[in-house]
């Protein structure tokens, strides 16, 4: 067994225990020997473990791949380290458009969440590639450009929050992200677009090693480079905004976990991207978990946890990152 | 730029109009967009026939006068902190948002208000100026203000992402304390609504002294804007420059955060336009940066209750929704 199966194996273990640790914890802590036996048989905590605490973990992961993937890609593509769909305003765009479809019409059928948000993230995109094209920033002025549109982008969400008053934690969902009260009416809408568009980026991320060695090396090795560059781009916003549909603009897993993971295996895209994915899963899940029982059966939203994590990291990346 | 050439010509006309903006802000911001129906005239009233027991009168008194007055002070004090902010550091996206220095004050109000540890057992003034001093200190150590190659991209972004960490570190203190609290979104973004007398007297003393402090500063930035090693050789002693400054910056925006709240961009708007409508004086430009901070909250709040009355919209998301994509012109403009 490889260095690398190995690392891929302890991962799924360590999320394998940390979902059950989340299935046992909350404000109600149940043995873990209920928790393994409400899964199989149902009975009296049937309601908490299996239409609460597991659509939630469920959510979590798939949330946290997504999140991961898309900021692989970007990074990747943009070959700019401080790169994250959060970053870039693109889940700020998402997360506009979603909340303000919930705001207009707040019975409408969770299906419709990812592709308005799609529309939301694809906007916020164009309108950075535009200002790329146009004035051609560095690197860091980039992040700049897009840390000052989602700020424009979250003061609208805050603005409409406040226009039209909802429940406190549906409000926080939308402000700094947060898996409150997401159930399986959640997975189900979220499911299909993850399952066409995670192992694409696997397919991606073949290419795009050679990529990183630099355009023309890549279109002399025989790579469609513009392709690559468009079809990973489209599904990093597509990844980010249906993740940021169903919980909202959690921030910083996009730009954490690809580094993470390229602490972890090297800079290769193709060993990169499962373990940058498992990592994500991982610090959505814990974030959440911790969300859940720092202060029961008080909720903390996870964004703000994740926060907590990525800034201080973000600003190692700053403190390291020398091509200002 | 043409503002900048034709300066010269309208020595009086631009501080005329800029004066006469914020007076007609102040004017009907006392009786306009009101819960309780008020009509310029009942201002007029009180001039000529004041009378303590009419209720319109009583309204305009106890209630939007010191409304409007804090609301003006506020916005002077962020445009004079911006200003100073830009005028010691030399980069142009300096202000006390971006330096998370709002955020820190904003950060310790909340502990000092929900009594976490030893918090609550300190004056909120004192709470919000460790706060701001720590938010302060935060970015410039992290983003390397402090090294000779200092570089303002990374200090702007150190603020952000210092900035993050502090806001989310207020949400998550406020949440615990009280989880039905709607009023996290509202006190978090900076809003005027729960001024009276009391906050006027609690804002003027030390406003005063910091601004005093703020004009005593602005030949030793008009020097300083020369360059560091000039103005040292040109007799200005640098490091009690700076002491006087933070200490001024820290001040000023830390009791507007007492009062208020973080109401944000104020003092990174203010600035600009005042550099682009004076010349580049400080002795004029603070006292332009500070009233066109004024008139900008003044009218800001005023719009903050025109969206939906009768309730109210926090003022700091009017002065977001302008001033982010001011934040992206400055940026794009190749202003850093």
């Amino acid at each position: 067994m490889t260095r690398y199966t190995q690392l891929l194996l302890s991962g799924f273990l360590l999320l394998f225990l940390l979902a059950c640790l989340s299935l046992a914890m909350g404000a109600e802590s149940l043995p873990i020997k209920t928790v393994l036996q409400t899964l199989i048989h149902g009975g009296d905590q049937d309601f908490i473990v299996n239409y609460y605490r597991l659509p939630r973990i469920l959510i979590a992961i798939l949330v946290g791949m997504g999140l991961a993937i898309s900021g692989v890609l970007t990074q990747g593509i943009i070959r700019n380290p401080l790169a994250s769909p959060d970053l870039m305003g693109i889940s700020g765009g998402a997360g506009l458009a979603a909340c303000t479809m919930l705001l207009i019409w707040p019975n409408i059928d969770n299906v419709w969440l990812p592709p308005i948000a799609l529309l939301g993230g694809f906007s916020a995109a164009l309108v950075i590639w535009l200002l790329n094209r146009w004035h051609n920033p560095s690197p860091a002025r980039l992040a700049l450009v897009g840390i000052a549109i989602s700020a424009f982008l979250s003061s609208c969400i805050n603005f409409l929050l406040i226009l039209h008053p909802v429940e406190v934690n549906s409000a926080m969902i939308w402000l700094t992200g947060s898996l409150w009260g997401r159930n399986w009416d959640y997975v189900w809408p979220l499911l299909p677009w993850l399952i066409v568009l995670v192992p694409f980026s696997f397919y991606l991320a073949w290419s795009l090693d050679l990529f990183a060695l630099g355009e023309d090396t890549a279109d002399a090795l025989g790579v469609d480079t513009k392709g690559l560059q468009i079809a990973a781009l489209l599904s990093a916003v597509a990844l980010a905004s249906v993740s940021v549909a169903v919980c909202g603009t959690i921030g910083f897993v996009g730009l954490l976990a690809p580094h993470l993971a390229r602490l972890l295996v090297g800079s290769r895209h193709k060993l990169v991207l499962p373990v940058a994915a498992l990592v994500g899963a991982l610090l959505v899940l814990s974030a959440d978990t911790l969300a859940r029982n720092l202060a029961p059966p008080l909720e903390l939203p996870a964004g703000v946890l994740t926060a907590i994590i990525g800034a201080p990291y973000f600003l190692f990346l700053l403190h390291r990152y020398k091509g200002y | 730029m043409k503002i900048l050439s034709s300066a010269g010509h309208s020595k009086t006309l631009t501080p005329a109009l800029l004066l006469s903006t914020l007076m007609l802000g102040f004017i009907i911001s006392l009786y306009g967009q009101s819960e309780f129906l008020l009509q310029a005239n009942d201002l007029w009233q009180i001039l000529i026939a004041p009378d303590s027991q009419d209720i319109k009168q009583q309204v305009i008194l106890l209630l939007r006068l010191p409304r409007s007055l804090v609301a003006c002070l506020i916005g002077f004090n962020l445009g004079v902190a911006g200003l100073l902010m830009q005028g010691l550091t030399r980069n142009p996206l300096a202000s006390p948002t971006l330096f998370a220095i709002n955020s820190g004050a904003a950060c310790l109000m909340a502990l000092n208000s929900i009594g976490f540890a030893f918090f609550s057992a300190l004056p909120s003034e004192l709470a919000t100026f460790l706060g701001a001093l720590l938010g302060g200190v935060l970015v410039f150590s992290l983003g390397g203000g402090l090294r000779s190659d200092s570089n303002a991209l990374r200090l702007i972004l150190a603020g952000i992402a210092v900035n993050g960490l502090l806001s989310s570190l207020t949400r998550a203190a406020l949440i615990i304390a009280d989880d039905t609290a709607y009023s996290i979104l509202h006190w978090l973004s900076g809003s005027l609504s729960e001024i009276d007398w009391h906050s006027w007297s609690q804002l003027w003393p030390l406003s005063l002294i910091a601004l005093l402090l703020a004009f005593s500063t602005s030949r030793g930035l008009n020097l300083n804007a020369l360059g560091e090693q000039t103005a040292n050789s040109l007799g200005i002693n640098i490091t009690w420059l700076r002491v006087r400054v933070c200490l001024a910056v820290l001040l000023l925006t830390s009791i507007s955060v007492t009062l208020a709240g973080p109401i944000v961009f104020v003092g990174l708007i203010a600035p600009h336009l005042a550099r682009a409508l004076f010349n580049n004086n400080h002795l004029v430009l603070l006292p332009a940066s500070g009233l066109l901070g004024a008139a900008l909250v003044c009218w800001a709040d005023l719009l903050s209750r025109s969206i939906i009355p009768p309730a109210e919209t926090p003022v700091g998301i009017i002065t977001a929704l302008i001033g982010t994509p001011f934040f992206i012109f400055l940026v794009l403009k190749g202003k850093l």
